[in-house]
Formats: structure tokens, sequence, C-alpha cells
């Protein structure tokens, strides 16, 4: 028990860290996009996963990923065949944490999930759902490479992250208005759809992978005080020409010179 | 000779500008079809129960009746195309009478009618109708006009959405929503040994891609990241980048995912004359 004590101690420093990070972040006008990333960052950071997904449902019930640890398109697959079968989806059917390990408990209940996680070493899988009031509005998908699950601490800890992914997403004024909330969501995803269409452009322009192309992004967006959104929506709109993007990771050191 | 996907797009736009959308809007589409994608005939059927059951809208009267031979026969490349999620390009129907819909063929044939182009309407990934442009000489659509009935497709859309909407439709699109679920589970891939087919390759970023459930569905990662390659590459706009890359698929025959897919890897891009290229000989996309 004491041997353990340093360690926790590390980590309930790094849970404090993330929380004031945070709070800082949902201040003024706080990109939605980013922190929701930063969010699933922190996710991993904390609780020693290697990868986690937030999905929020459209208006038909269907799950979409809006914001993930990793950017590259197949760890994106994963979460987005949530969509047809996985934890992520029971747990927003259910409203109920949903937890599987071991890889034969998972091909048995979702065989084609499965199969996309087992390419990516994954273990085990938690999913936490995202409620607001009586309306659950997505889940978090936590996925671990070894068979070690999470703990009532841990869990308690993924519910608050997601708690704070909810508020960052649904302002809370608008929370018992449904229209208004349905809208707030559409955003989320819409965001993340020209996020991924920016990352296109910018990796096919410099030959970069996603996952550096999404860098390439968030440090423009970061520097330039705007919103990540708003960035690859220019982007993609061609408002904003992708060398500019470029030249500025060069001069950041995000990519080479 | 086809008028370039920008003219089709903006004549599209142009004939119903000014119609409410319902029966006279889609009756307005076909005849633009006819006039702007090189086909001679065009009808709009709605589904009904999973199939596609009445024509909504068309061009002219023998388009109406080839349309309606569909549903009163239980075959036709509407029907499959509503079946399988996916167009049905048939450039010459003598090479496929007796095979495949050899009712429907004998009719067609009949009336002079070699081509028969059915697509997919689809509301938030859901079949609600098909397309049909009949074509008396035989061959191709050519691209931009593939393109251009994607665009019309995508029109006829909001009026039929209009009328599911309106509630002649509401119990049947009720239903449907309730079964939605093991539409994209099971029989989408079940019926269609395209999309069933065990991925041979198993490189990662390919993963469990064939069971999308819908094969024009663009509500995926790697299609939108397939999208913003194509906006530089093309240098054209989201919305004529995400058209090419489903007429493409439905040019291929093949999923919008696994296109996207060939793009993000660099094994398949697209060039600006419209023509395809490859940037692999090696692996082929075919």
């Amino acid at each position: 028990m004491n041997g353990a004590a340093p360690s926790t101690q590390r980590r309930e420093h790094r849970v404090i860290e993330a929380f004031v990070r945070l709070s800082h972040e949902l201040v003024d006008d706080y990109d939605v996009t980013d922190l929701l990333s930063t969010l699933t960052g922190s996710c991993v950071d904390l609780l020693d996963v290697s990868s986690a997904g937030l999905l929020l449902a459209d208006h038909q019930g269907v799950l979409h990923l809006v914001a993930s640890s990793s950017e590259t398109t197949h760890h994106l697959e994963v979460f987005q065949l949530q969509r047809n079968e996985g934890p992520c989806l029971d747990c927003f059917a259910s409203g109920e944490r949903v937890t599987v390990t071991g890889h034969a408990d998972m091909a048995r209940r979702w065989p084609e999930f499965a199969r996309a996680a087992e390419l990516l070493g994954f273990e085990t899988v938690h999913a936490v759902p995202m409620r607001l009031r009586d309306q659950v509005l997505g889940a978090l998908g936590l996925f671990g490479t070894d068979a070690g699950q999470l703990d009532d601490a841990d869990i308690a800890l993924a519910q608050a992250l997601v708690h704070v992914a909810c508020v960052a997403i649904v302002n809370e004024e608008s929370a018992s208005d449904r229209t208004l909330v349905n809208a707030q969501l559409q955003r989320a995803l819409s965001s993340r759809v020209v996020l991924e269409q920016a990352k296109g452009v910018i990796s096919a322009a410099a030959n970069l992978e996603m996952e550096t192309a999404f860098t390439v992004l968030r440090r423009y967006a970061r520097d330039h005080g705007a919103r990540l959104a708003d960035v690859a929506d220019d982007v993609v709109h061609r408002r904003l020409h992708h060398d500019s993007l470029l030249a500025h990771a060069r001069a950041t050191a995000v990519l080479p010179t | 000779m086809t008028a370039s996907l920008q003219v089709i797009r903006a004549e599209l736009h142009a004939a119903i500008r000014n119609v409410a959308p319902g029966r006279a809007a889609v009756d307005e589409l076909c005849l633009a079809c006819v006039a702007l994608l090189d086909v001679d005939g065009a009808a709009v059927s709605t589904v009904h129960q999973g199939a596609p059951q009445w024509t909504f809208g068309c061009s002219d009267e023998s388009s109406r009746r080839l349309d309606e031979h569909q549903f009163t026969f239980g075959e036709g490349p509407c029907i499959d195309a509503v079946a399988t999620r996916r167009p049905v390009l048939v450039p010459d129907l003598r090479a496929a009478q007796g095979g495949r819909w050899p009712v429907f063929a004998e009719a067609a044939l009949a009336d002079g009618v070699h081509g028969v182009f059915a697509l997919p309407i689809a509301v938030a990934s859901r079949p609600v109708g098909a397309l049909d442009l009949f074509r008396v000489d035989p061959g191709p659509l050519q691209r931009d006009a593939l393109a251009g009935a994607v665009v019309a497709a995508d029109l006829a859309a909001r009026s039929l959405l209009h009328l599911l909407t309106s509630g002649a439709l509401n119990r049947d699109h009720d239903r449907d929503q309730d079964q939605d679920q093991d539409i994209h589970s099971t029989s989408a891939v079940a019926d269609d040994p395209a999309l069933g087919e065990p991925d041979a390759s198993g490189a990662p970023g390919r993963v469990g891609r064939r069971r999308t459930g819908d094969a024009m569905d663009v509500n995926r990662v790697e299609v939108y990241q397939a999208t913003g390659i194509l906006i530089y590459q093309l240098d054209v706009a989201p919305g004529e980048a995400v058209l090419r890359l489903r007429a493409h698929a439905m040019a291929t025959g093949r999923s919008v995912s696994e296109v996207a897919f060939d793009i993000i890897d660099r094994r398949l891009s697209l060039r600006r004359d419209g023509r395809e290229g490859r940037t692999d000989e090696g692996r082929g996309t075919e």
C-alpha cells in the first residue's frame, strides 16, 4: 500500500492538472473540437488505456466520432464501427457502462468489432455513457492493450471527464431545450467532418500522415488564437492556403524545415 | 456530348428552383435529366416496405410505364439498386437479357430502350426511392452524366423526404426506422457479395470497411479525409469533391469507403480531367 503511494500521488497531481487545464479552456470563447481532443488525450494519460474516443449520437441516434486520442485512420475506424455494433453502441443504447475483458468475450458479443480491436491489439474495452439529465448523448470508449480492468476510481475519473465533455459541448443554459441541445451536438459533429476534410487537404499537400496533418492544423489554430474548427473550415474552403499552415508548422518545428 | 458537371449541376438546381418539393418538382427534375444527361427518359420511384413500389414522377409516360414494369414483375435495375443500395448501371440490356431481368429486359427492348441506369435515392442512408434513367442507344453513362445523375438523385431525395414527412408514408417510415439497425448490420451485407467478402489483405487501415452496411454511405471518417485529399488534388470545393468520390465509386461498382481508402493510401488518384489515374500500378483498384 505504501509502495503505491508515490505513483498515486503523481497521478492525483496529473488529474488535477488535467482538470485545471480543461477548466481554463472552458472559459470564454473555447474551441470545442480542440478541447475534446485534449480530453481524449487526458483519458489515455490518466487511465492507462491506449486509445480513447468520444462518440455522439446524431438526431437519428446514429453514433459519430467527435474526438479521438489518435488521429490515424484505422484507429478512427474502431470507433466508427460502433455505428453498427460494439461496446459504445450498447452503452449508448442502455445508458449503462459496458466493460469487457478478453478477446473471447469481445468476439462473442461483437464479432466485427472484435476483429478490428484484435488488429489493433485491444484486450479490454470500457464504454462510459455521456448523459445530460435523462438523456444519453453518446459514449466514451476506452480501449486498452493489456487485460487489466479499470478500478472504481478510474471509472469515476472517466465519468468526470465525460461530464466535462458534456458541459463543453452543451451550453448549460440550453440544457433543458432539446432543440438547442441537438443543434449544439450537430455543430460538434459537423466540426469533426470539416476537421477530417482539412486533415485530408494538409496530408495531400505535403504528403503527411493524418496524425501529423492534425498537429499542423492544431498548431496553427492555437498560435493564431483561432478555433480549430474555423481554421479547418477555412482550409477546406480554400480561404486559407495550406502553404500558410505548412510554413507555420516548419517555423514551429512541427515539420522539419 | 454531355454538358460539364458544373453546367449540369446548375441546370438541375435551376429546374426545381421555383417548384415546391413534391410530384411536380420530381417531374421537372426528370425532364432536366433527359435534357442534360444524354438519356431519353427518367423516372423516380418511391420505396415502400423496403422495395420500390410506385412511380412518383417521370419525364414522360413511356418512362413511367417502364419504371412500373419493374414493380409489376418484381425485377429490374431499380429493384436491385434499392436492395443493394448501389447504383445498377446497364449500358446494354441485350447483354443482360435472359439473365438478371428477363421480363423487364424484354419490355424495355420492345420500347426500343437499351441502356438503363438506376440510382438509389437515400435520406440519411435510408433508401427512400430510386432514379431510373433510360436510353435508346446502348453505351455507358459518361462520367459527368453519372455525377449529374448523383446530383439529381440527391435533389429528388428532398421531394421524397417531403413526401415522407408529409404523412403519406409515415407508417412505413417508422417501421423502417425500427429495423434500421438490422438493415445496417445484416441484410445489406449478406445480400451483397462484394460487401460480405472477407478482406483478404488484412492490412491495417482496412479494418471492417466492407461492413459499412451502405455502399454509398459518405458519412464516414475515411470519406471525409479522402474528400479533403480531392479538394487539394482536383482543386475543387468540398461538395464537388464528395461528388467525384461517389461518381467514381458508382462507375467502378465499389463502395465509397473502399474508394476513399484507396485515395488515402495513395493507391488511387482522380485526375482533374475526371479520368482516374493510379499512383501504384502494382496494386490494382478494380
